[in-house]
């Protein structure tokens, strides 16, 4: 591996790493679950597409760098599902349906917006 | 010790508040916490095949990472249904 190579897959394996990292610390800060519930995703987007290209880098076109493909797509579409499921998780468990109240009170939502649509 | 060894041990320590998470908070949170988890194991995996350069070692992050899909969405379910 020349040293231009070793130099990008330093610098995407750092940067992989303090993604992830900086994700984790946010799950343990934020105060609310949709909040946290966010921050799953850089790491199964950026971070894991970073190791795919740190890998492809070292290893060319190969059995590693198609296995590595493989699970940064499970990871990639395991998020979005995830999220989705576990959003709708807590909404059901919380109001006891998941279909939508017209009205219901949506925090944030503009005062002019909200008698609209409730209307 | 190699470049992805090393980073592998550094992504250990995204457990910590994950672990946090699970121990400390409400059932929702906690299955937050766990899909997190997953996922950084799945990279550690994924790490640890590379640094130590075994090709069969990427089933093992696979198999991680298919098994957080599942056991995350029969979590959601069971506290969507049951808790």
């Amino acid at each position: 591996m020349s040293g231009a190579a070793h130099l990008a897959v330093t610098v995407l394996l750092a940067v992989a790493v303090v993604v992830a990292l900086i994700c984790c610390l946010a799950l343990l800060l934020m105060k609310d679950f949709y909040e946290r519930l966010h921050y799953m995703a850089p790491v199964s987007t950026v971070a894991t597409f970073c190791v795919l290209a740190a890998v492809t880098v070292q290893e060319g076109w190969g059995q590693a760098t198609l296995k590595t493909i493989v699970i940064a797509l499970v990871l990639f579409f395991m998020n979005a599902t995830l999220a989705h499921v576990t959003a709708r998780a807590d909404r059901v468990h919380k109001l006891g349906h998941w279909t939508a109240d017209p009205k219901e009170d949506i925090p944030g939502l503009p005062k002019h917006v909200d008698s609209e649509r409730k209307r | 010790m190699n470049l992805w060894l090393l980073a592998a041990a550094a992504l250990m320590f995204g457990l910590i508040p994950c672990g946090i998470v699970v121990f400390t908070r409400d059932a929702i949170n906690r299955l937050v916490g766990l899909e997190m988890a997953g996922l950084i194991e799945t990279l550690v995996l994924l790490f640890l095949a590379q640094g130590l350069n075994n090709p069969n070692f990427y089933d093992l992050a696979l198999a991680m990472a298919l098994l957080t899909f599942g056991g995350g969405l029969v979590f959601a379910r069971f506290l969507e249904r049951w808790l």
